[in-house]
């Protein structure tokens, strides 16, 4: 049985919107911890790993794993149904063949229901480890954004070199090429969601597909800021936080090597 | 969508449940009963010494089972089985015998299912045909003219027919059933007085006169209606002329045909045959009249249609009857007998009958048939070739694999399809990089 009420329905919304381009059919695996999901894309070189911690939600109560098997399309024709502000109720049986999403309003004077109906999906699940990276990049999503677009313009694929000097974005495409360098302020406050700042304990130089980062970016509207995690030889990792409670939305690239 | 949890879950569920029910039934069954019953419908005058017996299969000398009644004669069993398609079987109960006070006791054991939902009818068989392949067996030691048959007394032609499974024997004891054999003999044998016994002799004079006359029983009143549909009516049916150009064409060849074989003969039916040519003509010249002044209505087409379809009475009575005997030579006499019966039927000095303006008219018929197929061949440019269920059940299943692969198509955002557009030529896979849990 599986329980799990969210204050606000728009977290569930963008986190939907923001993979649902990657991914078409994915489980939500519900334990007691929270709803975790792992999925990679069609050409298996990007994953998506979220974790939504069961402090998310008020209250939430999973008896059993579970896996609820969704077509993320089918997902978000339902969702579209709920306001921004809607207090959204997802309830499941322990075998389920059906996930309950009930939306209610903030004025608490409508309540809409729907039944959305699972799959099974077999879907393999990648370890990952902790990685120390080699250099961590927190900058506001906007803006690395911002920086993806504009490069994606211009070439089909980016390399981002991590120095001393800063980090810089550059691509070389057929029409010419340009660059982005971004330097660390160190006058950045914790907690605040403007300035760039950069950890880097090696020089890192890697190239990735610009229509990945620029699909990644999606995600931009569930948090002000996103963390870059490079090193050489690994696959690049950008981070959204969900709320205040190490909820996470992590997207994983494989680097391109010539 | 096709796939979803629900479907698949359900009949998981239901497997469960009937799984279940096998493994604690309700109602405890009894074993299987090895000789379930089996249903009869028996006649009514059979009397209560009647017995099934096994005696030779007059066309194959197989033996199989008859039902002898010692004052009645003999029956035969036909099977009528259901339909594969649909499975029934017997739910049979003998109440209405039992006391009602003793139900309760006897409930359990009265009912019985039988799995198979045949039921066997006797009717009436001929018993001349048992003993007619004993009448056809020739010496076969003697030769030339000395391989003619013999007079004997039915004990010793139905000696012959002795084997380990009939109770041929034993019937013969029962003296009406051997007079009524005797009696059926004597209408197609030749018989002699030898000493006290009667002896017999197969005449194949006789015997052709028998089996005509049963066709021509049969005849009356017309066939079976399946039998009538499948062998008289399909068979007779010319094909309905859809250009009404060549079908008067067509008919003005009939009528010549038919005068042409028609004129020699002097038997009423040559008679029939030319008065129907005569009205054939003139109908189609009627319509072919009516066709200059209205241009080819749809009424015209219909007058065509039926007049191209219209079978004399004679036709068909001759068909019934060749019918009629085809089936019983086929049923009930051996091959060789049959086919040489059927040869005495075809000439006419022999059976009386003359089957020519029959043979006349399907000589005529195959030559419409064959006509129509090759102006349906020319006409019909809808249908390039004729489509057979596999073909056709192939086609659906690409259709609605394609169908499926577009929905998948529709339901894919834009931005998927350009993911699917990029290069990914030196990017590895992410299972390179992390382990499969």
């Amino acid at each position: 049985m599986l329980e799990a009420r969210l204050e606000q329905a728009s977290l569930l919304k963008k986190v939907v919107d923001a993979i649902k381009d990657l991914v078409q059919d994915c489980n939500f695996d519900c334990n007691d911890s929270g709803i975790a999901l792992q999925a990679m894309d069609n050409s298996h070189v990007a994953l998506v790993s979220m974790l939504l911690k069961a402090e998310a939600f008020a209250p939430y109560r999973c008896d059993r794993n579970i896996a609820l098997g969704m077509n993320l399309t089918s997902l978000t024709k339902v969702l579209r149904a709920a306001q921004n502000e809607d207090i959204l109720t997802l309830k499941a049986e322990d075998a389920p063949d059906v996930l309950n999403i009930l939306f209610e309003s903030s004025e608490n004077d409508r309540i809409s229901e729907y039944d959305l109906k699972l799959m099974d999906i077999d879907q393999e699940h990648l370890g990952i480890p902790e990685t120390d990276y080699a250099a961590t990049i927190s900058l506001p999503s906007a803006e690395f954004r911002r920086i993806c677009t504009d490069l994606a313009a211009m070439s089909e694929s980016v390399s981002i070199e991590a120095s001393k000097e800063g980090i810089k974005f550059s691509a070389n495409g057929d029409i010419g090429n340009g660059s982005v360098t971004l330097r660390s302020q160190s006058s950045v406050e914790e907690g605040s969601d403007a300035g760039i700042k950069i950890e880097l304990s090696e020089h890192v130089a890697l190239t990735f597909s610009l229509k990945y980062l620029v699909n990644f970016c999606k995600a931009a509207a569930l948090s002000n800021r996103v963390k870059i995690c490079l090193s050489n030889e690994v696959p690049l990792l950008v981070e959204y936080d969900l709320g205040s409670n190490n909820s996470h939305l992590r997207f994983y690239l494989a680097p391109k090597v010539s | 969508m096709a796939r979803t949890r629900s479907t698949k879950n359900d009949s998981a569920e239901t497997k469960k449940e009937a799984s279940l029910k096998s493994s604690a039934p309700k109602y405890p069954l009894g074993a299987k009963n090895e000789k379930p019953p089996t249903m009869f419908i028996l006649p009514k005058k059979a009397t209560q010494d009647a017995r099934i017996v096994n005696l030779p299969n007059p066309r194959n000398a197989k033996p199989s089972r008859y039902l002898v009644c010692p004052t009645t004669g003999i029956y035969e069993f036909t099977k009528i089985s259901a339909p594969k398609s649909m499975p029934r079987s017997w739910l049979i109960e003998s109440s209405g015998v039992e006391d009602v006070s003793d139900t309760s006791k006897t409930n359990n054991s009265n009912g019985q299912v039988a799995s198979s939902a045949d039921l066997y009818v006797a009717t009436t068989i001929d018993p001349l045909f048992f003993v007619l392949p004993a009448l056809l067996h020739t010496d076969s030691s003697r030769k030339g003219e000395e391989k003619r048959r013999l007079f004997m007394t039915i004990y010793d032609h139905l000696d012959k027919l002795e084997t380990e499974e009939s109770h041929m024997s034993e019937i013969l004891r029962w003296e009406r059933t051997r007079s009524l054999l005797e009696s059926r003999m004597a209408a197609v044998c030749d018989s002699t007085d030898g000493g006290g016994d009667i002896m017999f002799r197969l005449n194949e004079k006789k015997l052709f006169a028998v089996i005509l006359s049963k066709a021509r029983k049969m005849c009356q009143g017309g066939l079976a209606p399946s039998m009538e549909e499948k062998f008289v009516t399909k068979a007779l049916e010319a094909p309905v002329q859809v250009s009404s150009q060549r079908s008067s064409d067509s008919k003005h060849a009939k009528p010549s045909t038919e005068k042409g074989l028609g004129s020699g003969e002097s038997t009423p039916q040559a008679e029939s045959g030319d008065s129907q040519s005569t009205t054939a003509t003139s109908q189609s010249d009627l319509s072919a009249d009516s066709q200059a002044s209205t241009a080819a209505t749809s009424v015209d087409d219909d007058d065509d249609g039926v007049s191209a379809v219209k079978v004399s009475d004679d036709i068909v009575n001759l068909q019934r009857l060749r019918t009629a005997f085809s089936f019983i030579s086929s049923r009930y006499l051996t091959a060789s007998l049959a086919t040489q019966l059927s040869s005495s039927l075809a000439d006419q000095t022999t059976s009386g009958i003359d089957f020519a303006p029959l043979d006349a008219y399907f000589t005529e018929l195959a030559k419409l048939r064959a006509e129509a197929a090759t102006s349906r061949a020319i006409g019909d440019y809808t249908k390039k070739r004729g489509l057979d269920a596999e073909e056709e059940e192939a086609r659906a299943e690409k259709k609605r694999k394609l169908e499926e692969e577009k929905k998948k198509k529709a339901s894919e955002s834009r931005a998927t399809k350009e993911l699917k557009k990029v290069n990914t030529a030196g990017m590895m896979k992410l299972s390179a990089f992390f382990k499969k849990k």
